[in-house]
This record gives C-alpha cells, structure tokens and sequence, in this order.
C-alpha cells in the first residue's frame, strides 16, 4: 500500500470552489503539498485563506453543493480520494482519516453518552462487539488523560469542561490507531494552561503511534513548536512552503515576513508593532495579479498585473512571489545579523 | 481623596506606585457576586476583593483565563455589573456607590470596547448613527456639528467617511471593531477599558487594533485598562499586568518584569504555556503543564485558589488566603511560599511559608486582599 517515495499524502492542484451570491468563490485554488509518513504539518493561515477547505477536501466533507471540488488529486496511501466511491470514503474517514476540530461541544452529541460516542467507532469500523468496544474507549479515555476514566465514562458531553471535551475528540479521533490525524484549531476555543495540556497529548501520542498530523491554525506560536513542515496560504493558495524551521529563520514571502513581524515578541521593548496595512483579501473579488499585492510592501507595476510564480528558493521551500528570490535574500541577511 | 488616603495609609505601601501623583481610579475590595438561579443555592464570586490603583496614562493589562473574573472586574468599574462591595474610586467619587442617575454622568468619562465587534454593534443602526448616538445622548453635540465630530472620529480610528450610511454586516471584524473605537471615543473619555479588544480578530489585523489603540493613547493621553488571554498582546501594550486568578489579583508588576521574572506559581505556569513563535526556542525550552483544570468560582478551593493545580502547594495554602504582598520593588505575588529574602519559588525550603505571618497580619488590618 506504501506509495514509492515515503509520502502518506499527496494533494495536486486542488480547487474547491463556491457558489454564492456573491459569485464564484475560489476557496481553495490549485493547492498542492505532500506529507510524509510521521511527519507532522502545520497550516498556517487567516480567515478566509482557504485552510480549512482544503483539509475538509481532503475527507470530502465539502458540502455539494454550494462547493464543489473542480479539479486535483488527493493521493492518500496510494490511491486518489477524489475518485472513490462514498461508501469507499466512508471507510477511510473516521478511521485511517480522522479529524477533531476547533469546537469540541459542537462535534460531540450532546445527548448520547462519552462512552457510546466511541464505541460506535470501533464498532463500525474495527467489527468490535460491544464489549470489546466499551474496554476499548475507557482505555482510549485512559490514554488521554481523562481522570477516573471508567466512572466518567458514561457522563454526556456537558458534564466535561472544554479541555476535557478536547481530550475526548482525540480520543475517539486516534481509536482507530489512523494513519493521518487531522487537527483543525484543537486549541483555539482553549485557555492557555489548557492548550499547553493538549498540545503535550498531541505528540505524546503521535511519538507513541507514529500517526502523520495536519496541524491547522492561525497561531504562529503553535505550529513553531509542533510541527516539521510548514505551509503559509493566503487567498486560497499556497503563499510559501518550507520547513519549520527555515521558514521562520527565513522567510521567502512578503506576507509571510509580515505575519511573523505582527506577533509580539515578549522580549521586545514596547513600541509599534508591525501591521500589515489592509484588510484580508475579499475572496470572491481577487485582483488580477498577486492577491497579496494591495497590502504588500514590496509590491511593483508587475505584482498588480501578473500572477506570480511559484519560486524553489532552495529544495523544499517555495514561496508565490514575483520577487521571492530578493525576498529571500533580505531575510538571510537579517538571519545572519540576528545571529 | 484627602479622607481616603488617611483610611487607606496602612495599605499604600501595597500599592504598586508608579507614574506621578495620584491614580486615577483606585479600586478597593470591590466584590462582585452573582447568586445562581433559585433552585441552585450559592454564588459565584467572579471578583472577591481586588485592590488596583490605576494611574493616568498607563495601560493596566488585567490577565486570566476564562472564568477568572477579568471580565466581570472590567464591567463592574463602569457599573455595568452591579459591584457587591468595595470601592472603585474616581476624581473624589466612589462610583461603586453612586445612584444610576449619577453614574451615567460619569460614563462619559468612562468607557468601554467589547470582544465581539458583532454583538455589540446594532444592525439596525448605521456607521453613522452609532458614534453618533453618545453625542446626543451626553448632549455634546447635535445636527451639522454632531455629523462633523462623526466624520472626524471616523478618521480618527482609520475609516473613510464614505461608510457613514452603511451597516456593521458590511464590514470585516477589523472595521467593526475600529466602529466601536470611534464610539467609545466619541464622548472624549478619560479611562477606557478594553474587554479583549483584538481576541476575534486575524493576526494581521490584531496588530494594526493595537497600534491603533496606542496611537490614540499617545495622542489624547488616555488611560486603559486591556484585559486579554493573550499574553503576548498583553505584555507588548501594557505598562503595568495584574494577573487574576478565580475572582483574585495574584500578581501585579510591570509588564516586562512579569514576563522574564515572574513570582507566583500560576504566572509562572501560564508564561510558559505561551507558545513562542521560533522554532528554536520552542525546541529547547522547558515547559511548566499544569494538571486539571481551572476549578469552578462557585465553589471555590479554600486558602490559596491556586492550590488545587500548583505544583509546590504545602498544608498551609490549602488554609490561608495569600495576601498581594510586595515580593520585589514594585513587583506584588500573592503566594504563601515566597517572600522578598527568597522570592524564587524554586530555592524555597520544603515546608517553608514566610508568608503565613504577613497573611495573619493583614487579617487584622482593616484593608486585607
């Protein structure tokens, strides 16, 4: 089942657009990346850029219509997501696939019992019986660090608080033991102390199975410390690919260099704080160029025109830019006076 | 203020002071208890006992997580909560204790920005009409002048006049929340504060809310209170962070001070938490991960509040409340094992707890924390 080149996922030229009043919405436009087995991905990305359409691609969870999946390739394990049957994906989501989310109260059902949610899942996809399932989720309970795991197992969702809540999403996320975790915001609706908690259970536990991750957020701070691969999106595209800790030691993106700047550095002086002028980008009316360009510093006659190539800086780190290379250039040189 | 300051004498000393003269609004033991439904006896102590002077000027980052109380001390300055007791103390008046005829005089002077830039903005109403409305309501302005002063605290706050007849579903977050600057603004306060101002907001346009904040902190002098989760926003636009924790202040320094040296436990704890945007620093430093969560307020834990989740917790926190003692020059902990001879909780003696002395003290003393 293992594709040649030690890649669980492929996505090729991925566009999901939208229809809406307001047009036709390119949510997601000619996205591309690979993943390799184990590793983990951070996407970074703001409202609207198009991160979170692009991993519901990835389990078709894309509600058709409005959306529609127009044209790409997700290659997972081998073979191409977008061309399997419905029953086929069921197979695969929820348990070689599966997926928590940013809302913990809304993706558990409030009036069934902690225990029965994640029975059902070994039930219908590992063929347990009821027994054998209920053993199960107290251990996957257990295992995440829910306290007196069988006395609390049959509670319903309101009866935890939201970093418990959390803690049962992976749990019935990972009862499959699945090849690929998808993580859209888990710690985004969560206190700081809690988030710490939950991030620490994420890689424990991807350490323990070995599960590839999908990290998707808007926190920098999170995917600097989770993640081996980063990608930056922008508008529905791909603004800069690279790894972690390349990209943020130097960043070949305009947008993406702004971004970093913005964060307030806890050790900085107080002053003014870097601000990408403008407002994000109105997805359904993107100028003809660069959909960067009205906000970007950099920008020239070119960027507003032409739609910019997607640069190789050096192996493995890309960056959408007319200017990618200079960029480039500009941030090795900070990096080494920095340093 | 002349009569308070002799009540108060004995507790100046724990008072960070900093900046000139005196504060603008001294908060005393203010309380704010909310009694659950009928069938449920007992009461939420969101805010139980904070004492804070805030000068004039300066931004006072307040700090907690969700549940702590920040929110509720934010609201209950401006009376929009209901103060159980304590003072809150402003040009000579105790607001707290003032009838809701006086108190709406004083809001000119006071006022606030809310997290949701799309809950607390009326659909109905138009750009227009709602900086508008606290110039007729406050009598400042009417007709020709009113739509003038509109259009110039529009500037003010980034947006073009053109929006004036349009509604809040026509904007982003971003402009919305610059919407409920320029309303704030509108009535020329002295003290703002700021309820998680940038919290719903991108990150790109998180910094341009806080330059925008600070630009106008600068150019009309004044004084906020920001209350945030975020630390890292926190750190970068306060002068002074109070920290609070369940319904009480355990920590109040300056804000870089709180940040490379912090005291308390639970700040220690939450600093850490933060994740940093490097890659290198998050690969190499150690991280403090609390167990548990935050108890409840309605029940809270005895003694020290924190003592449920802290990691050098001995008999006596689980006993007696800590008093917001000075630990450093300006830098307040409220923590039982610690004290100025030794203020790092990790060299702290196993069993020691300096602060016992100080707490029985203070619980004789008419002002305690």
């Amino acid at each position: 089942m293992n594709s040649t080149n030690g890649n669980l996922l492929e996505v090729k030229e991925l566009r999901v657009y939208f229809d809406t009043d307001d047009g036709e919405v390119k949510a997601v436009d000619g996205v591309s990346f690979q993943l390799k087995r184990g590793g983990t991905l951070g996407i970074v990305g703001e409202s609207g850029s198009g991160k979170s359409v692009t991993n519901l691609s990835i389990i078709r969870l894309i509600p058709e219509p409005p959306g529609r999946i127009v044209s790409g390739k997700i290659i997972f394990n081998g073979t191409d997501i977008l061309q399997l049957q419905e029953a086929e994906v069921r197979k695969i989501r929820g348990c070689s696939i599966a997926m928590i989310f940013q809302d913990p109260m809304t993706s558990l059902n409030p009036f069934m019992k902690i225990s029965r949610q994640l029975m059902e899942i070994t039930q219908l996809h590992l063929g347990h019986t009821k027994q054998q399932a209920y053993d199960h989720a107290i251990r996957m309970l257990e295992t995440v660090g829910i306290p007196e795991a069988r006395a609390r197992a049959d509670s319903y969702p309101h009866e935890f608080s939201g970093g418990m809540r959390q803690r049962v999403m992976i749990a019935m996320a990972l009862s499959c033991e699945p090849e690929l975790l998808i993580a859209d915001e888990p710690t985004t609706a969560l206190d700081v102390t809690i988030q710490a908690q939950i991030l620490e259970l994420i890689k424990t536990l991807k350490q323990a199975t070995g599960t590839s991750v999908i990290l998707i957020t808007h926190d920098l701070g999170v995917v600097a410390g989770m993640t081996d691969h980063l990608i930056v999106m922008y508008a529905g595209k791909v603004f800069e690919q690279a790894p972690t800790r390349e990209l943020f030691a130097r960043p070949g993106n305009p947008y993406t260099r702004g971004l970093l700047r913005s964060v307030p550095d806890p050790t900085d002086e107080r002053g003014e704080l870097y601000q990408i002028p403008g407002l994000p980008p109105d997805v359904a009316h993107l100028p003809p160029g660069c959909p960067f360009a009205p906000r970007c510093e950099r920008a020239e006659e070119i960027c507003r025109r032409e739609y910019p190539p997607f640069v190789e800086l050096i192996p493995e780190h890309y960056s959408l830019c007319h200017f990618a290379r200079e960029v480039y250039e500009d941030s090795k040189r900070e990096a080494e006076v920095g340093v | 203020m002349s009569t308070e300051e002799t009540n108060l004498g004995s507790s100046q000393a724990e008072l960070p002071p900093t900046g000139d003269g005196e504060p603008l609004l001294s908060i005393r033991d203010l309380k704010v208890h909310f009694n659950l439904a009928r069938r449920q006896k007992g009461v939420v102590k969101a805010v139980d006992g904070v004492t804070l002077d805030i000068y004039p000027g300066e931004t006072v980052g307040l700090v907690g997580e969700s549940g702590c109380g920040k929110s509720s001390l934010g609201r209950a300055i401006l009376r929009l909560n209901e103060p159980s007791s304590g003072q809150v103390l402003y040009r000579n008046r105790d607001l707290a204790h003032l009838s809701k005829r006086e108190m709406r005089k004083h809001r000119r002077h006071l006022q606030i920005i809310f997290q949701d830039p799309y809950a607390s903005l009326n659909p109905r109403m138009t750009v227009g009409q709602i900086v508008g409305e606290p110039l007729d309501t406050f009598r400042i302005a009417r007709g020709r002048e009113a739509e003038q002063r509109v259009q110039e605290l529009l500037e003010t706050v980034g947006l073009s006049k053109r929006f004036l007849k349009r509604y809040p579903h026509e904007f982003s977050g971003g402009q919305r929340q610059r919407i409920g600057i320029a309303r704030a603004l509108a009535v020329d306060p002295e003290f703002i504060v700021a309820d998680e101002p940038i919290s719903a907001l991108d990150v790109s346009i998180q910094a341009q809310i806080m330059n925008l904040l600070e630009q106008l902190q600068r150019e009309k002098n004044l004084t906020y209170l920001f209350i945030a989760h975020d630390l890292r926003a926190i750190r970068h636009v306060s002068d002074r962070v109070a920290v609070m924790y369940l319904g009480k202040l355990v920590e109040v320094s300056e804000a870089k001070t709180i940040y490379a040296d912090p005291l308390m436990p639970y700040t220690r704890a939450l600093i850490s938490a933060v994740p940093v945007p490097d890659p290198e620093v998050e690969a190499t430093r150690h991280r403090i991960v609390l167990q548990g969560d935050v108890p409840s307020p309605i029940n809270p834990p005895s003694g020290c509040r924190f003592h449920t989740r802290c990691p050098y917790v001995i008999e006596a926190c689980k006993q007696v409340v800590p008093p917001l003692i000075e630990v450093k020059p300006n830098h307040f902990a409220a923590c039982l094992r610690i004290s100025p001879e030794q203020p790092d909780i990790e060299k702290v003696a196993p069993g020691d707890a300096p602060g016992l002395g100080v707490a029985r003290a203070s619980m004789e003393s008419p002002i305690t924390q």
